[in-house]
């Protein structure tokens, strides 16, 4: 009695669609099938794919389902199908190609030894990169190299192909798993066949090409080189000569206007407001740096941010103390003060600040002065006048710094300033460090001992900017302030930060924040900044 | 009734048209809605809809589109409605307004397409606006938008300066033929004044979101935090960043104060700090919002626009004692109908011809009492209106929190950042009126930036004639 296999194999045979169909129909439910007898199945129905189908549409989609039912045998069949794959013709090649696809990684160190075994034979392979083309896993990328060599070579086929087949995997893997070299490799090595004398090597150069830029696999150099080369095929350039083929214009044609839509990338506009490096100063008070770019290289000195540490935050103006714009970095000095400063701080290295704005402000009222310049900072306003402190240094002026705290455990960015300084006087109020007293006996000082003083900022506390400007006032010397006034927007529009400026009301935020000091409201200035004293009070005891 | 029922209608007359009675549409009762931020208007019923849909005469000559600043076809609308078909109708809307449920809440329709109903010359105006809600909260609620085809790239790039009303128009008109639009708001959020203007008993916030989303969705791009003029000029933006066209929309966020002793105490806030306090930074949720309000038991609203009925509604909600102080008299008063009649329901105090004169402060500069003079109207002038005229008459009454709402200037931060952008003596960015292209090459404006403080609708149309210039600009 013959074998259910042998008579499924002879109906296999038959010229009758309806037998085949028949057999197909048995093989679906064939169970627990031994290797030798999937080999033999597997045999015959390969044997359909080279079928011929012309006006049989039937015989289309019994190779179809001679397909399914290869991919149901497993692995096992990989080196069956290989052998066969390798001298099979166009179109069986198309549906052998697929059946060992997908099998996925298993399928790719046999087809590797094939393509080793068979290097010599053109035409294998052609065979062997088109069924390549029909991985969707990762690991087919270990056969790029051999593809890209593949490419270049002078057999238009094969070099046609391996060109296809490159473009189908941009598609169908991961954009990510393309290397900056691997993507280099391909673009070249595609480029490089624009002007193949096979229009058919081009049509595929063309097309690949436009498949890595619409991936997002090219550069904006390579882009504009294919843009440029694009145009050319379609006699858009100033030689006005193109391609002859059309099957190259119509690639050309197609991804041309494509090339124009990689979409515009906001990336670099996005700032990861990252804490770089966090650093003590004295209780309460840190010293951050903060991955800003796009601030760093637009900062002035004088100028502020506005940083929101959190979705719940209020925003919270602070003064720059340096920045770095080739590393894209800002620094800050926070002092723990109400509930968002005590938040902010309690931040780590690594942690992003959730919002920055900046820089805002006017730049500092800065210039080249005969007399000597004295900048005064008190607390932990003295990080802001560094900056200023380096621009008058740079312009040429004679620069004392002045730095002032109630004792020497409060004293911070001492050295810093040191070195944008001819000289810095410390003064504490107990005498722990420098000169015992405040930031105004220092300045008498050097009032005396200077031939003249030109230009004095104070950066700090309300009552110790005020008490510089009555020092200054009776004997005229210039004297800047920068109010840290009570602000919501940073840019002119709430209105919150008002100060009266000689009877004016002008906004710090915008107009300022550095104003002459001798024309501040400072009694105003003090009064307001207490606007929400019990507000913060009740914020502060949530924590 | 079903949609299909609502279909089965019979075809009115004229006559019988104008004889159907205006749909009022529900508010949730002024005890009820002064104790929260949720939406006062609750919109029309399918039913209330139709009805009032029927009421719209089809006019050959309509002169509502003509009433429309972005001239959406009304009628056509209405009838959609009429027949039922409400995606219709709001995909009808969407030809010429892409923020039809914004609009349909906020647009002054009774100086706009309302005032000129053929309807309103015997009766109450069709009530065009609640339409257009009703059709874009249908749309909203049945998820009815399509998405529209956006053409293959024309590679051209613009950056929209503000993502408010005008900056997210023109940034949809653009994308829609084609450029890749990238916009710059300064605030961490968009939607400009939608946002931190308009309280959320008007607009609640998803109808914004959405909006933004769809935008998103359709590939506009978003950048926050970015103050153009001082992170990146015009200049940037036009040379090295590569954008072929920069749209100005950073809107009036100048606030005007008044010059009276007192204008700086403790407790005085632009209606612009106020807002933004409580709506942007959230502050009715302080202190789980961290930022903060000093709220007072009694609040005083100098204005009468529409800002002055948002702060007036928004103090009562925070449960302050609420007084209106207004030059002029009611008749006068600039505010939208509607706003003006909701805001007299919620239990405030209105003080007309009164106007300011001082706000006495304590020794800690917080203010305690406001002084006003008692005003009286001139016979109209030339112009037709009634001058406010002192009388010498003065009264003071207590009051902890003062918010002044005047209006706004021009956002000074790029005419004073980019001396190209020529601005008029009222800081008022100068623009050809057919193209909206300022003084600067390649640099249009649109919105409060060009008017110094109007409405969400104008800025809009305004956003339209700019994106049809610059789209005619970028292609050469």
């Amino acid at each position: 009695m013959p074998k259910i296999i042998d008579i499924i194999i002879n109906r296999l045979k038959s010229e009758d669609e309806e037998s085949i169909s028949l057999a197909l129909d048995k093989i679906e439910q064939l169970t627990d099938v031994t290797d030798a007898d999937k080999i033999a199945l597997a045999s015959s129905l390969t044997q359909l794919f080279y079928r011929d189908h012309v006006g049989m549409s039937e015989m289309i989609s019994l190779a179809n389902r001679a397909e399914k039912q290869i991919t149901r045998f497993g692995s096992v069949l990989i080196p069956f199908l290989i052998d066969e794959l390798v001298n099979s013709d166009a179109e069986s090649c198309a549906h052998l190609g697929r059946v060992i696809a997908v099998n996925g990684a298993n399928a790719i160190t046999p087809l590797l030894d094939a393509w080793n075994k068979k290097r010599a034979d053109q035409y294998a392979l052609i065979n062997l990169t088109q069924a390549l083309a029909y991985f969707r896993i990762p690991e087919v990328l270990q056969t790029l190299p051999e593809m890209l060599i593949a490419a270049g070579s002078d057999n238009f086929q094969l070099s046609s192909n391996a060109i296809n087949a490159i473009g189908k995997l941009v598609v169908r893997i991961d954009p990510n798993l393309f290397d900056e070299a691997l993507r280099q490799q391909m673009f070249d090595a595609s480029f490089s066949h624009l002007s193949d004398s096979h229009s058919l090597v081009r049509m595929q150069a063309a097309r690949t090409l436009g498949k890595l830029m619409e991936k997002g696999l090219l550069t904006n150099a390579q882009q504009e080189k294919l843009r440029a080369a694009y145009s050319a095929i379609l006699g858009k350039d100033e030689n006005n000569d193109w391609d002859d083929a059309y099957i190259v214009r119509h690639e050309a044609k197609r991804y041309l206007p494509l090339l124009k839509t990689t979409p515009t990338s906001v990336a670099h506009y996005q700032q990861s407001f990252r804490i770089i490096s966090k650093r003590e100063l004295c209780a309460k008070t840190f010293h951050y740096i903060i991955e800003a770019p796009l601030i760093a290289r637009k900062l002035q000195a004088g100028q502020f941010i506005i940083i929101r540490p959190h979705e719940f935050s209020e925003r919270i103006p602070l003064s720059i103390c340096g920045w770095d714009s080739e590393k894209g970095e800002i620094e800050v000095v926070i002092m723990s003060a109400g509930k968002t400063t005590v938040q902010m701080n309690e931040m780590n290295e690594g942690d992003c600040f959730k919002d920055i704005v900046g820089p805002l402000g006017e730049r500092s009222h800065v210039r080249r002065y005969r007399g000597t310049c004295v900048v005064i900072g008190g607390g932990f306003g003295t990080g802001a006048i560094i900056p200023t402190a380096r621009d008058l240094k740079a312009l040429g002026s004679r620069v004392i710094g002045v730095v002032g705290a109630r004792s020497k455990e409060l004293l911070i960015m001492v050295d810093e300033l040191e070195a944008v300084c001819d000289e810095v006087i410390v003064t504490t109020n107990d005498g722990s460090a420098g000169i015992q007293g405040f930031v105004t006996n220092a300045l008498e000082q050097i009032i005396k001992d200077e031939q003249r003083v030109s230009h004095v900022l104070a950066i700090g506390p309300v009552p110790m900017m005020q008490a510089v400007c009555e020092l200054t006032r009776p004997i005229g010397i210039e004297t800047m302030v920068s109010l840290n006034a009570l602000m919501v927007d940073g840019t002119g529009m709430c209105g919150a930060c008002r100060v009266s400026i000689d009877g004016e009301t002008k906004f710090a935020c915008f107009h300022g924040p550095d104003f002459d000091g001798h024309k501040v409201d400072f009694d105003q200035l003090t009064k307001r900044q207490k606007m929400f004293v019990a507000e913060e009070k009740q914020a502060l005891e949530t924590l | 009734m079903s949609e299909k029922s609502a279909k089965k209608y019979t075809e009115l007359s004229n006559k019988e048209r104008m004889a159907l009675s205006f749909q009022e549409m529900s508010l949730i009762a002024p005890e009820e809605r002064i104790q929260n931020f949720e939406e006062v208007p609750i919109g029309y019923s399918l039913e209330e809809a139709i009805a009032e849909a029927k009421r719209c005469i089809q006019c050959k000559k309509p002169d509502c589109v003509d009433g429309c600043p972005v001239g959406i076809n009304i009628p056509a609308f209405i009838k959609l409605i009429e027949n039922g078909e409400m995606a219709e109708a709001a995909k009808k809307i969407r030809e010429k307004n892409f923020l039809p449920a914004a609009c349909g809440r906020v647009c002054h329709q009774d100086k706009q397409c309302q005032a000129v109903c053929v309807v309103g010359k015997k009766k109450e105006p069709v009530g065009i606006g609640n339409l257009e809600r009703y059709a874009a909260d249908y749309e909203r609620q049945h998820n009815t938008l399509e998405l529209p085809e956006i053409p293959p790239s024309t590679g051209k790039r613009i950056a929209i300066v503000g993502a408010g009303p005008a900056g997210l128009t023109c940034a949809y008109e653009l994308r829609i033929r084609g450029h890749e639009v990238v916009v710059f708001e300064a605030f961490h959020r968009a939607g400009g004044v939608l946002v931190y203007g308009i309280p959320r008993f008007r607009l609640p916030m998803e109808i914004i979101d959405e909006d933004i989303e769809f935008l998103e969705k359709i590939g506009v791009k978003f950048v926050y935090n970015m103050i153009i003029g001082k992170i990146l000029s015009l200049d940037d933006l036009l040379e090295q960043e590569g954008f072929d066209a920069v749209f100005v929309a950073s809107g009036a966020g100048l606030p005007k104060m008044l010059d009276i002793p007192g204008v700086n105490a403790n407790g005085v806030y632009s209606a612009n700090e106020y807002l933004t306090r409580v709506y942007l930074m959230q502050a009715d949720k302080f202190p789980e919002y961290s930022t903060p309000l000093y709220q007072g038991k009694k609040v005083a609203v100098i204005g009468a626009g529409n800002t002055a009925m948002d702060v007036l509604r928004t103090a009562k909600r925070l449960g302050a004692d609420t007084t209106c102080y207004y030059r002029r008299s009611r008749e006068e008063a600039p505010a939208r109908t509607e706003e003006l009649e909701h805001a007299e329901q919620e239990f405030l105090n209105w003080r007309w011809l009164a106007n300011p004169v001082e706000f006495i402060v304590d020794e800690n500069n917080f203010v305690t009492q406001i002084k006003c003079e008692k005003m009286e109207l001139s016979d109209p002038d030339t112009s037709g209106r009634r001058k406010p005229l002192p009388t010498g008459e003065f009264f003071t009454e207590d009051v902890d929190t003062v918010v002044l709402s005047l209006g706004c200037d021009v956002n000074p931060m790029i005419p004073a950042t980019d001396k190209g952008v020529k601005i008029n003596k009222w800081g008022i960015i100068i623009v050809d009126e057919e193209t909206c292209q300022t003084t600067k090459r390649g640099v249009f404006a649109g919105g409060d930036a060009i008017t110094g403080g109007a409405t969400v609708i104008l800025a809009m149309g305004q956003a339209k004639t700019a994106a049809k210039a610059i789209d005619q600009y970028v292609r050469g």
